[in-house]
């Protein structure tokens, strides 16, 4: 797989899904553009896992945050 | 020069990219939110292993609702943010919920090293160096 696709693209085609994105073009904010789909899987540690590939990755979730943001979320972790 | 960073005024979170140079000086990018909740930024394991930081991702069993649960520190020697590059940054390594779909949480320790101006009406942020000041 090593078409380039623009970022509306790969939402469509790999919904709810981790990717690992290569030879990527961002604009001036660092948001995604395009770039070609190296790796893909609903299963984060899939895309994740190693070796690295020897080139710059950018990573992207294609579904929703469940961030829940706020004291919620860090209130009580503090265990290090 | 002020660097402006535009974001999606749309989304819940002000979702930005976050570059960390991996140890054979590849730069990587992770979706992060900023979040003015986090005293300090931080990192997922997996991104960290991933980037060359980690030798292996420590089993972690979340307490009841918690999303997040830190267990380490690790200092980056660099990474960017908004256009700024910021050297041998302490972040807290943390197991994240995937469903978050992010990889790291910018902090208040980004704030206290420049100055940032949210501009929501217009979805950016500028930020600049701060002055040197001399104690």
């Amino acid at each position: 797989m090593d078409k380039k696709l623009t970022w509306n693209e790969m939402k469509s085609m790999f919904p709810n899904e981790w990717l690992l994105i290569t030879d990527f073009v961002l604009d001036q904010s660092g948001h995604l553009i395009s770039g070609v789909v190296a790796r893909h899987s609903v299963d984060k540690d899939e895309v994740y896992r190693l070796p690295a590939l020897d080139k710059p990755s950018a990573f992207k979730y294609t579904g929703e945050s469940t961030f829940p943001g706020g004291w919620r979320a860090h209130a009580e972790h503090h265990h290090v | 020069m002020p660097n402006i960073t535009t974001f999606s005024t749309g989304a819940p979170y002000i979702y930005l990219s976050i570059f960390v140079a991996a140890d054979n000086n590849t730069l990587h990018e992770f979706d992060a939110i900023f979040d003015t909740g986090a005293p300090r930024t931080e990192f997922s394991d997996t991104a960290l292993q991933y980037a060359g930081f980690l030798s292996a991702t420590k089993p972690v069993i979340l307490k009841n609702g918690l999303q997040t649960q830190k267990y380490g520190k690790i200092i980056l020697p660099q990474i960017q943010v908004c256009g700024h590059s910021i050297g041998n940054l302490e972040v807290f390594v943390s197991h994240f919920e995937k469903s978050w779909g992010i990889d790291a949480l910018i902090g208040l320790d980004f704030l206290r090293q420049f100055k940032v101006e949210i501009d929501y009406s217009k979805g950016c942020i500028t930020s600049d160096t701060l002055p040197f000041v001399t104690k």
